[in-house]
């Protein structure tokens, strides 16, 4: 919804796109290609670092979560997203939140494919892993059958994240955990002013270059519709520094994390690319003549009700009036 | 070797069915042996089983000849499905 506004000014680009969406007759918008994301990821595979450092800082802040429970998560299911540094450290020995069965998933064929690669490398399969290809949108996993979902830094890329997130939900068992990390509207705000300045100054107008993010007041709302019950979100901002914004997109293709808005332009100019490095140099470039970016990571957090867990007393019912508690204590300080 | 792993390949792929639902319809899958591939029965699609990974996404079904029937049904997901397989083999 968030982008709509923007859309309707380029009926040029609907126009040719439409002939895509003539087979789906929903009134769903479309925000991001699915399909061009897959091939994306699929490259990705190939050239995503063993030890990206961001990604694994990542997840390894959104699996530290693990500790503080203290109940253990017998089968976790890991989504799509960077799924090697959550499925190294979810299956090493020392296993946070003692996951003895794990089930990776992602959209991509070779990301699934590199994954398994891996694990088999790996000395340490101490926990039994599955995987899987398929999509987030549509989750093939049987209602209440895990105790664990986690997303690192791949739902941000569904057209449906609250239909994705209720359904997570319900393949998670009561009481079952949802840990998601997404990227959140601050993300790469750099690149996003030095593209629509080189576009306007070369081509006269803009398009849509960077996709439309969730906000982080957005993210509570998420939970809540999607019926988790304790919810939790915070946020945390990384700043990565690059040689130039070259290097940048040389990362975001690696970690597969490019582009694919359905209505995005296809042609970019040389022009207006070096034009937008150039802009994100002049504007951005700190003393020691790097560029910044930045990555705002939205992590969440989220329960399936349980009759276990605490919850707000109906209205009224208390028995013992704030009063009286305050002539208990109140003496006392 | 190379048919003993892919034996235990396919008991992953097995047991992996025990929580394994179609995506669309939800409803549980049927392993085939023969085709290597589990089966949705409710909306009659094969999703293949590459190198013992199960292919869950919707794009990836087959539909299965024999159910032609099932195109009235209303998901509209499936009807995606069904034209779009239809258009690749036309």
């Amino acid at each position: 919804m968030r982008a709509v506004s923007l859309w309707r000014k380029q009926p040029l680009s609907l126009a040719c796109r439409s002939r895509t969406f003539v087979s789906d007759s929903t009134s769903k918008i479309q925000i991001f290609d699915r399909q061009r994301k897959r091939a994306q990821r699929d490259r990705a595979a190939w050239s995503t670092p063993l030890h990206d450092p961001l990604l694994h800082s990542v997840s390894q802040n959104l699996l530290d979560r693990l500790q503080d429970c203290k109940k253990t998560f017998p089968t976790a299911l890991c989504l799509g997203g960077s799924l090697q540094p959550i499925t190294r450290s979810l299956s090493a020995p020392p296993a946070n939140g003692g996951v003895e069965k794990l089930i990776v998933m992602d959209a991509s064929y070779d990301m699934v494919q590199a994954c398994r690669n891996a694990y088999r490398a790996s000395p340490n399969n101490a926990v039994q892993t599955e995987f899987l290809v398929a999509d987030e949108e549509f989750l093939p996993i049987k209602e209440s059958s895990v105790d664990l979902v986690v997303s690192c830094l791949g739902l941000h890329w569904t057209n449906d994240l609250p239909g994705a997130m209720i359904q997570s939900r319900l393949a998670l068992k009561p009481d079952g955990l949802f840990l998601a990390a997404i990227l959140g509207g601050e993300t790469l705000k750099e690149l996003r002013i030095a593209c629509t300045l080189a576009q306007m100054e070369r081509e006269g107008g803009i398009s849509p270059r960077i996709s439309p993010l969730a906000q982080v007041r957005d993210a509570g709302n998420l939970l809540t519709r999607a019926g988790f019950t304790l919810p939790g979100v915070d946020v945390d901002e990384y700043i990565v520094k690059y040689e130039s914004a070259l290097e940048l997109i040389e990362h975001l293709r690696a970690m597969g994390e490019t582009n694919a808005l359905s209505q995005m332009n296809n042609i970019l100019k040389r022009d207006t690319a070096l034009a937008t490095a150039a802009i994100y140099d002049s504007m951005f470039s700190s003393e020691d003549g790097t560029v910044p970016a930045t990555f705002q990571v939205i992590y969440m957090t989220g329960w399936r009700e349980h009759p276990s867990q605490q919850k707000a007393k109906r209205r009224g019912s208390a028995t013992i009036s704030f009063n009286d508690i305050q002539k208990q204590f109140g003496s006392q300080s | 070797m190379v048919k003993g792993s892919k034996e235990i390949l396919q008991k992953a792929a097995k047991t992996l069915s025990d929580i394994l639902v179609c995506p669309l319809s939800k409803q549980p899958l049927r392993y085939c042996e023969e085709s290597n591939s589990l089966i949705s029965d409710a909306i009659g699609v094969a999703f293949p089983i590459k190198n013992g990974v199960p292919c869950l996404v919707p794009r990836d079904g087959k539909i299965l000849e024999e159910e032609d029937a099932s195109k009235h049904d209303s998901d509209t997901n499936l009807s995606a499905v069904n034209e779009e397989s239809l258009g690749r083999s036309a």
